[in-house]
């Protein structure tokens, strides 16, 4: 029913946003076989290369490559200036022997669509392989907090009296830890050996611990104003259990306002995660996520000098953005009031 | 200022400030040049802000470089001469068997309050110093084998030094700052000179006889100084110095601040990182300034193994990292697997060269140059750890004889790029050849606590300032020295090696002829480079840029030459 809804009336802004998330999601999932070299190869000749500029050729080549570049080689290590080879064309195979998606014929060569960075690592792969860490913290996030928060809210929003209280007092001690000193702390008390997406799971789930309180107490809200309402009373008469009444009949009436807020706050902790690892808690080095690609674009000089290291910015952008509109969608549709859906 | 061996703090330019007198011009600077005559200030950037107003107890760079402008030693090197010149002693003499000092001091010269400067301050400075109830590091660096000199004040303005036994290094460790007795005396009898003069303290009340009085300071923002009216020091044609009339270092976060400040005129002297050089080159017409490349740094960034059996001997079960580490063919591959070359080229921009020998180059005297660098070559690794027992398995996991994953934690400050930078180089490599590295950069003072007090560490990557006297590396080279970092403090030797750089510092400290104690300096190096204690990775070309306004302004690697005579061209 929802999902057919959701199809029939979907907008532009909306359509763009789930393609843009569906690509990016694919791209992350099949991460190794998108990216044309190791996210942590380093091409020590190539420091700072500039994006390639990649050119169509001519119809007659087509058999060799739909697409060449000229081969770049660093002609000032201090200024890092590179000169093209115009004389050779190197074709750009699609899937590779490697099975690698794409890459150049000549294995010697380097083809960094988006450039690279000081080691010499290409920031397409990096970019791609770090949308695994940022695109999965959102939801794994969020979806710990609000399960978290829809159960605990809804058991105090209906059982009210002591329980209520003591949960609510709860959750107000949970609201006032200082989330970003915890997380200085974890940073320093996790051990070395555990690797640095592990570290970083660990960090989001216990972020996502702390933050299911402010979701709970809206969640207790609407719950509280639901128990009274008549068919919730019939249910009651009829004899229906406590567990019954809360899954079957409470819970799946706060699902529009979940939802819709679940979508809106997935950029929260994408933007969160690029935070921390901005700050070097998050992700370390050599791993990447978008949040510590930027990272290296906090030098002016490199921000200067490089510009293509914000490309991972551009990501987190669209991202963000294509969530919040599909958030804004869903809000059309699932609205109440309006049960018919947007024109 | 002499420089020992200070750990320091995330990144280059601290040291540097140490170094390098900055200077610079202010928007007030800039109106004073509309009214003709130029005003004689400048202003310098410094990383992270005091954190005591007293010399004796500074440990860290970032006091000591506020400090250096109000204090003077008896002596001083020259950098560009390499030689000691005279500041607070105007001549010098030493007995026939090199064990007693006459220095005597200049006449006229007066503390900053106009209080007269004797040979008493002398005597309260090294007892200061020497005081049981004053913790200091000062105190290792002016005593010979743990035994103190003795000073004897034989009138107001002569003092003599009687040392246990002949001192090479004498006169590199006697040019200690001067403090006045008559402000700090009933500190120390009180015993509380250890906690007088903190930062607290109103910036009038620091009494020093250096060229400038500290005026104002707010913590996180700037300290102000201006000229000592009775600073003794004139120039050729009999002009008080300093030309300065006042200079200003404002404290700022960051690096990229820094660099900022600088490009927006808001700063007149700065240590440009690597990669800023040819922006700034390129600007250089733009701006009005020079940039200037002043040398290699003394001090190399090194990967040291930790080799301390009380972390990794417990319950009498010998943790098989300890035999990796003290290892040979493990080190040596080690060194072999580090690519120097592109160390240089990305993280260094080109600006440096890798580092062979324990003392670098720019260390003309000392510098060992026989040395034949651990060339990049991890073929070489591989047929290194294969002779040594070590086997990679079906999965590429590179184990001991014993069977053991080779795997080890990597740490390094965390905020130094270029280091980071370096580790990352360093881990790809070292894990071509199998092993497990976990690299994990450290708060600073988390990783200065694994090294000097906890010693829960396996490898770490830091890096050490140099001065041009080699004694002042002894508390690294002695076994029982704190700086002796994979194994510090040691009741005695722990191998052969460390017994034998042990006797060579000695003899070192002892040795009077220059030929003699070069051979000897010469032979640490070379046991450095066979044991790989520290393994050395690459010393960055340092430079400096500086506004082209400012004259006199010449900078050393070993510091900044006659910076009294710093001024503002009119």
């Amino acid at each position: 029913m929802l999902f057919k809804r959701f199809i029939r009336n979907i907008t532009w802004p909306a359509g763009i946003s789930l393609l843009i998330l569906l690509l990016l999601y694919l791209s992350a999932l099949f991460a190794p076989f998108v990216s044309p070299y190791d996210f942590k190869e380093q091409s020590r000749k190539y420091p700072n290369a500039p994006p390639a500029n990649i050119h169509i050729s001519p119809l007659s080549e087509w058999g060799k490559g739909f697409f060449y570049v000229h081969p770049v080689k660093m002609a000032d290590v201090y200024k890092r200036r590179y000169e093209e080879d115009k004389n050779r064309k190197v074709y750009i195979d699609i899937i590779t022997d490697e099975g690698r998606l794409f890459g150049l014929s000549e294995k010697e060569e380097r083809l960094f669509i988006f450039g690279s960075d000081t080691l010499g690592r290409d920031l397409f792969s990096r970019t791609i392989h770090g949308g695994r860490v940022s695109l999965t913290v959102g939801i794994l996030g969020v979806l710990i907090s609000y399960s978290l928060g829809l159960i605990i809210g809804s058991i105090s929003g209906y059982f009210g009296g002591l329980a209520d209280n003591i949960i609510m007092r709860l959750a107000e001690v949970f609201m006032s830890v200082p989330s970003f000193f915890l997380l200085l702390a974890l940073a320093v008390v996790i051990p070395s050996n555990v690797s640095s997406a592990m570290t970083f799971l660990l960090i989001v789930v216990i972020m996502s611990f702390i933050g299911w309180a402010g979701f709970a107490r809206v969640i207790r809200g609407m719950v509280i104003s639901e128990r009274e309402r008549d068919y919730v009373m019939a249910a009651k008469a009829l004899g229906a259990s406590h567990r019954r009444i809360l899954f079957k009949h409470v819970i799946p009436s706060t699902f529009n306002y979940t939802i819709i807020s679940a979508t809106l706050s997935i950029p929260g902790f994408i933007l969160g995660e690029s935070a921390l690892s901005l700050l070097g808690l998050g992700i370390q080095e050599p791993d990447a996520s978008w949040g510590n690609l930027l990272a290296s674009s906090q030098n002016v000089q490199n921000l200067i000098n490089y510009p293509w290291i914000l490309i991972p910015g551009i990501f987190i952008f669209l991202t963000i953005m294509s969530y919040n509109f599909l958030g804004d969608y869903m809000r059309d549709i699932m609205s109440p009031r309006d049960s018919g859906g947007v024109e | 200022m002499f420089n020992l061996p200070r750990l320091y703090i995330s990144c280059l330019s601290i040291l540097f400030s140490t170094l390098i007198f900055t200077a610079c011009s202010s928007k007030e600077g800039e109106k004073s040049t509309e009214a003709k005559k130029a005003k004689q200030e400048i202003v310098t950037a410094s990383l992270s802000d005091p954190k005591t107003f007293n010399l004796i107890m500074s440990n860290e760079t970032s006091s000591t470089a506020v400090l250096n402008y109000l204090f003077e030693g008896l002596i001083r090197l020259n950098p560009k001469t390499l030689e000691h010149e005279p500041m607070l002693a105007k001549s010098w003499e030493v007995s026939d068997d090199g064990k007693e000092w006459t220095f005597h001091l200049r006449e006229g010269v007066r503390w900053s309050d106009g209080k007269k400067f004797s040979s008493a301050d002398v005597l309260f400075t090294f007892k200061a110093i020497y005081d049981p109830k004053v913790p200091n590091s000062l105190k290792d660096i002016v005593s010979i084998d743990g035994k103190p000199f003795k000073l004897e004040k034989l009138d107001d303005l002569t003092v003599k030094f009687i040392l246990p036994k002949p001192f090479a290094p004498f006169l590199s460790v006697i040019g200690v700052a001067i403090i006045p007795e008559h402000a700090l005396g009933k500190a120390l009898e009180d015993g509380k000179f250890a906690d007088s003069w903190g930062i607290d303290t109103a910036p009038k009340e620091i009494v020093g006889t250096g060229p400038f009085i500290m005026t104002k300071y707010v913590p996180a923002q700037y300290v102000k100084y201006m000229r000592n009216p009775f600073y003794w020091m004139k120039d050729d044609a009999g002009k008080r110095l300093p030309y300065l009339e006042e200079r200003t270092i404002l404290i700022v976060p960051d690096q990229n601040t820094m660099y900022i400040k600088f490009t927006a005129g808001q700063t007149d002297i700065h240590s440009p990182r690597p990669e800023e050089v040819e922006t700034l080159k390129n600007d250089s017409k733009k701006l009005d300034i020079n940039v200037k490349r002043v040398g290699l740094s003394t001090g190399s960034s090194f990967v040291t193994f930790n080799r301390n059996p009380k972390y990794f001997i417990k319950d009498e079960i010998t943790d098989p990292k300890l035999k990796w580490f003290t290892d040979k063919f493990f080190l040596q591959a080690i060194a072999h697997a580090i690519d120097k070359e592109s160390i240089i080229s990305n993280t260094m921009f080109g600006l440096g060269k890798p580092a062979v020998a324990e003392i670098s180059e720019e260390n003309k005297t000392f510098h060992n140059p026989n040395l034949t660098d651990y060339a990049y070559d991890l073929k070489k690794a591989e047929a290194l750890l294969k002779e040594g027992g070590y086997k990679k398995d079906r999965d590429d996991v590179l184990r001991d004889g014993e069977g053991n994953k080779i795997e080890f934690d990597l740490n390094t400050n965390a905020g130094n790029r270029l280091r980071e930078q370096i580790c990352s180089v360093l881990k790809e490599d070292w894990e071509k050849l199998g092993m497990k590295v976990n690299y994990r950069p450290l708060e600073f003072n988390s990783l200065v606590e694994k090294l000097m007090s906890n010693f829960q560490w396996d490898a770490i990557m830091i890096a050490l300032t140099g001065g041009h006297e080699p004694h002042n590396g002894a508390n690294v080279h002695r076994s029982s020295g704190n700086l002796h970092f994979w194994n510090p403090r040691q009741e005695k030797p722990a191998t052969e090696w460390e017994a034998k750089l042990d006797r060579l510092v000695e003899e070192g400290a002892s040795e009077m002829n220059l030929e003699k104690r070069i051979k000897i300096y010469h032979r640490i190096q070379e046991i450095y480079h066979e044991e790989l204690p520290m393994i050395l990775t690459a010393r960055q070309d340092d430079y400096v840029a500086y506004k082209n306004r400012i004259e006199n302004y010449e900078p050393h690697v070993f510091g900044l030459f006659r910076p009294e005579m710093i001024k503002i061209k009119e």
